[in-house]
């Protein structure tokens, strides 16, 4: 598996304007409309949208790992992979980790982007927490993607994930907060992954412990998630 | 000791087509065998199955004395499928060294490089390689491993003839260590010349199972032709003829015994020229034992 690791690491850096392109987006975005002064449930407006905007470019980023999957299993290479010893839920795991690996420089870019424009300081501790939990929280988001890749054909699998990503962030809150929805609306973002998992970065900045409530939905839905991959996974492998 | 391959009453159905329909058949350590039939005879679906991405509806199938699947993940068997792909941004090195690593007792990278004559777009992304090459980087793939057991689905079909004779050439090394290799081709003329033992399938069964030579005997033989001054009548009888054909000016005479007919021909004293002999060929056996199977 470490074998195959390392294959996946080497192709993933082999296409940096893939990874840079992830990045400009959630930038020019908080860059854009982080002018404002206030605060938002008890975090200034800076450091709210920096949250909100690195889990929007997370989920971007993460979720792509669905797409490569479905022209990979166009081509063969998936096919070629299941008739080795690799076994098919190493494929899975190893595709899901080196995706949500993507989380890192996304946080990381919309961090310095908040410390240079807007002075956001944290502190070492926090911003090492900040990025971890943001990477752990973006599992969820890799297997979601893992599952589209695996049950749709390629030319699909693009536009499904958007619009999979815009509806989880719109309705998560991650573009409008959740405090200015509409109570009803307000309520189901607060059942939603893309809600639970920007309230984790939240709490890391607010210097809280994250809410036991929260956490506890973010994983419900990662548990669903992967039980999904797997079975789009199983359901692919054998159609073809 | 177990056999390579064991399939006992093994079909397979893809909604109404019954792809496989019922197969028994045993390939022992070290044999070479070639599954030859048309497209849609079920040559693929058997592969498929041999190596656990598909599962039969009815019947067993052993490999090495285990199930497709186990035998796989021991490292047991390597495969050259049609269907099968690479991660297009990988170059052949990185794409072969996965391989090695994936099982226990490898083959030393620049031995699969040398074999598979990958050596000089060893550095090439796979992507950028011809469909020889990509045909020569799958075959690579599956020697990589130094597996017991090869299953090829039309290992040569993209490959021009250099790189066939090459590839077979490379292929017979590799079985001299004693490997046990099943190829699935409608290649006649590769099912004849690189098998010890050939399989014809035609319907999702199998028709006809013997070495090449016997496979054409079983079809009618050979066929001699020559023009004739005078008429044809009482050839029919001659020994060793079973048919007598009319085209053009040519007498064709089917034989199960060429040579009885020829001396028989030679006493009869007919005034014969341009006299040939030529073997049916497993391309005519073939066609003789598919089209017979199809009429049943």
């Amino acid at each position: 598996m470490l074998a195959f690791l390392k294959f996946e690491a080497r192709r993933l850096l082999r296409e940096p304007r893939a990874i840079v392109l992830t990045l400009v987006l959630p930038v020019l975005v908080y860059t854009i409309s982080s002018g404002n002064q206030g605060d938002v449930g008890g975090l200034d407006v800076a450091a709210y949208l920096m949250v909100s905007m690195a889990a929007y470019g997370v989920l971007v980023g993460v979720m792509t790992v669905g797409i490569s999957v479905s022209q990979e299993r166009a081509s063969g290479w998936l096919r070629q992979l299941r008739i080795t010893p690799l076994s098919p839920g190493k494929v899975v795991v190893s595709k899901a980790l080196l995706g949500s690996l993507l989380a890192v420089p996304v946080v990381l870019a919309v961090g310095v982007t908040a410390v240079a424009s807007h002075g956001v300081s944290l502190g070492i501790d926090r911003w090492a927490a900040l990025i971890g939990l943001l990477w752990l929280g973006s599992l969820p988001f890799a297997a979601l993607g893992l599952a589209l890749g695996f049950s749709l054909p390629p030319q699909l699998t693009q536009p499904v994930s958007m619009l999979g990503v815009f509806g989880l962030s719109f309705l998560g809150g991650l573009f409008v907060p959740t405090e200015v929805m509409p109570k009803a609306l307000a309520q189901i973002s607060g059942w939603l992954p893309s809600n639970r998992y920007a309230e984790l970065g939240r709490s890391i900045v607010l210097h809280h412990a994250p809410p036991a409530r929260g956490v506890l939905i973010l994983a419900g839905w990662a548990v669903i998630f992967a039980l999904l991959a797997m079975t789009a996974y199983r359901r692919s492998a054998a159609a073809k | 000791m177990t056999q390579a391959v064991r399939l006992a009453g093994v079909a397979k159905t893809y909604g109404p087509v019954r792809a496989v329909d019922g197969i028994d058949l045993s390939i022992g350590r070290g044999e070479t065998v070639a599954l030859l039939g048309p497209n849609g005879a079920g040559k693929s679906t058997t592969i498929n199955m041999l190596l656990g991405l598909a599962e039969p509806g009815e019947g067993v199938i052993e490999v090495f004395g285990r199930s497709p699947h186990e035998a796989v993940q021991a490292g047991k068997v390597g495969a050259m499928l049609q269907e099968s792909g690479f991660a297009a941004n990988a170059r052949v090195i990185e794409i072969i060294e996965l391989a090695r690593a994936l099982y226990k007792h490898p083959l030393p990278t620049a031995e699969v490089l040398a074999t598979a004559e990958l050596t000089e777009v060893a550095r090439r992304r796979v992507d950028k390689l011809s469909g020889g090459q990509t045909q020569r980087i799958r075959f690579a793939f599956a020697l990589a491993g130094n597996p017991e057991l090869l299953l090829l689905d039309e290992p040569t079909v993209a490959m021009d003839v250099e790189s066939r004779q090459s590839f077979w050439a490379a292929m017979r090394r590799f079985t001299a260590t004693g490997r046990t290799v099943l190829f699935a081709t409608h290649y006649l003329a590769e099912a004849d010349d690189y098998a010890d033992r050939v399989v014809v399938m035609a319907h999702g069964k199998v028709i006809a199972d013997g070495s090449g030579s016997e496979i054409k005997k079983m079809a009618g033989g050979r066929t001699m032709s020559f023009r004739l001054n005078g008429t044809g009548d009482g050839l029919a009888d001659l020994p060793g003829v079973t048919a007598v054909e009319v085209r053009g000016d040519r007498i064709l005479l089917r034989c199960d015994d060429s040579d009885a007919a020829v001396q028989a021909l030679i006493h009869s004293g007919r005034a014969y020229r341009d006299l040939e002999i030529t073997g049916a060929g497993l391309e005519a056996a073939f066609l003789t034992l598919t089209s017979a199977n199809g009429k049943e």
